[in-house]
């Protein structure tokens, strides 16, 4: 499976989302959030409109103001940072697109190359 | 009833020094209220007021997340909050305060506040155009733009609200309060103004589920739709996200160019909207992209055409 570059862990503060865009002509970035050696990463995509819509309200300002979820600064919708289940907002029952994050042995990660043409909710 | 608009929009969020740079950045000036809260205005006084959520001097929240406490409309006289005060009085509670200003909840338990507008009477030009047939709006060796030209919100204009029952809403803001529908996006929502603006909205309410109860966004009229162009792209530069535009929407004729926000709403640019008086009748489309908007653009990184081909023949 081909494979693109994202960065080394170490350049995700601990607690802290960043959004990096695997290609530079890739329809939406990959969100990456840390919280200690835990990594887990979406589509930044939110699931409200079909489609999906970018969320952060800032370059990399993905989560809410307490860091507790990923939130959707669209519309103030919350997701689960283990799950990706929006628990609150206008897409309620809906979730984020996981994405598979591939680590080598020295921390460098990539994600799966279909992501960089993937806007991630269709239907 | 002589209601002109809303004069601010309060907001209570769970990130305030990210919540007072995006506001800074947006364009509008800060004006700090007291300890713990700030007024973010733009050139005539309107604006928006932020608190961090848990403040006690906030209204109460609504039951969904949304940050909107308070939405403070500004009108022309005392006789007009005298003659809401009265109305409202038949089935609610409404409370005078000190400095005359009345408060209660409308229909859908939003909270309002009335008061005699605190705006400031803007006098400044529009953006002005040249064009063959007609006469020069820009006289010789006045320029159409230059680096460092400003491009500052000049007035709250219109604020959107997601609401789960729309006939109540509506029944409440034109019986109740005076206001007229001027356009009707079928399966979103109506447009509307109050009697004492002729701008074509000031309120758009979309249909949505209780738990998405909320402001959608607020918008700011910006000078044309240079400096909406000009405003939007510099914020862009920032690192903040656009959402939706630059375009032109197709009622209200205003251009738009919506930003995602640490308020959990969008904030709009808008430019150049329809005016309406009450011999207009109504339209009504049904909601959709092609309804939406004239046109719609995308932001991208400057880039010119050069000469010849890269890596071509020189000379």
């Amino acid at each position: 499976m081909a494979l693109l570059p994202l960065c080394h862990r170490d350049e995700i503060p601990d607690g802290a989302a960043r959004g990096f865009l695997p290609l530079p002509e890739a329809l939406r970035r990959v969100i990456v959030v840390r919280r200690g050696q835990r990594l887990d990463a979406y589509m930044d995509s939110c699931p409200h409109y079909t489609g999906g819509t970018p969320m952060a309200w800032r370059r990399d300002a993905y989560l809410n103001g307490d860091g507790t979820h990923l939130a959707c600064h669209a519309h103030c919708a919350l997701f689960d940072i283990d799950t990706g289940d929006c628990v609150s907002g206008p897409c309620l029952g809906r979730k984020l697109t996981r994405v598979t994050l591939t680590e080598d042995q020295v921390g460098y990660l990539s994600v799966p190359a279909h992501v960089a043409g993937c806007a991630a909710r269709k239907e | 009833m002589r209601i002109i608009g809303p004069d601010y929009l309060v907001f209570g969020v769970d990130d305030l020094e990210g919540a007072k740079t995006y506001l800074q950045d947006f364009g509008l000036k800060p004006v700090q209220l007291d300890a713990t809260g700030w007024l973010y205005e733009a050139l005539d006084g309107t604006g928006v007021v932020i608190r961090h959520r848990d403040d006690p001097r906030l209204p109460a929240p609504l039951p969904t997340k949304n940050m909107l406490r308070q939405q403070v409309f500004g009108v022309e006289d005392a006789a007009t909050l005298d003659v809401i005060e009265a109305e409202m009085s038949k089935d609610r509670r409404v409370n005078r305060l000190a400095d005359g200003a009345i408060e209660f909840q409308d229909v859908l338990g939003f909270e309002l506040r009335f008061q005699i507008t605190t705006r400031r009477e803007l006098n400044m030009p529009a953006e002005k155009i040249n064009a063959p047939g007609a006469p020069a709006q820009r006289g010789p060796n006045e320029l159409g733009v230059w680096d460092g030209m400003p491009a500052l919100p000049r007035s709250l204009s219109h604020v959107v609200l997601f609401v789960p029952d729309i006939d109540k809403m509506v029944e409440f803001y034109t019986r109740r309060l005076g206001f007229v529908i001027t356009d009707i996006l079928t399966g979103a929502g109506p447009f509307l103004r109050p009697a004492a603006n002729d701008d074509h909205h000031t309120h758009f309410f979309i249909r949505t589920p209780a738990y998405m109860q909320g402001c959608e966004h607020l918008a700011f009229h910006m000078g044309g739709p240079t400096e909406l162009m000009v405003a939007g792209d510099r914020f862009t530069r920032k690192g903040y996200q656009s959402f939706w535009g630059p375009g032109r929407h197709k009622f209200g004729s205003n251009w738009f160019w919506y930003f995602n926000s640490p308020l959990g709403v969008h904030f709009e640019y808008d430019a150049d909207m329809d005016k309406h008086d009450d011999a207009w009748v109504a339209r009504e489309a049904p909601n959709g992209p092609e309804a939406s908007q004239m046109f719609l653009l995308q932001w991208r990184e400057k880039w010119a055409p050069g000469g010849g081909p890269e890596g071509g023949p020189k000379g």
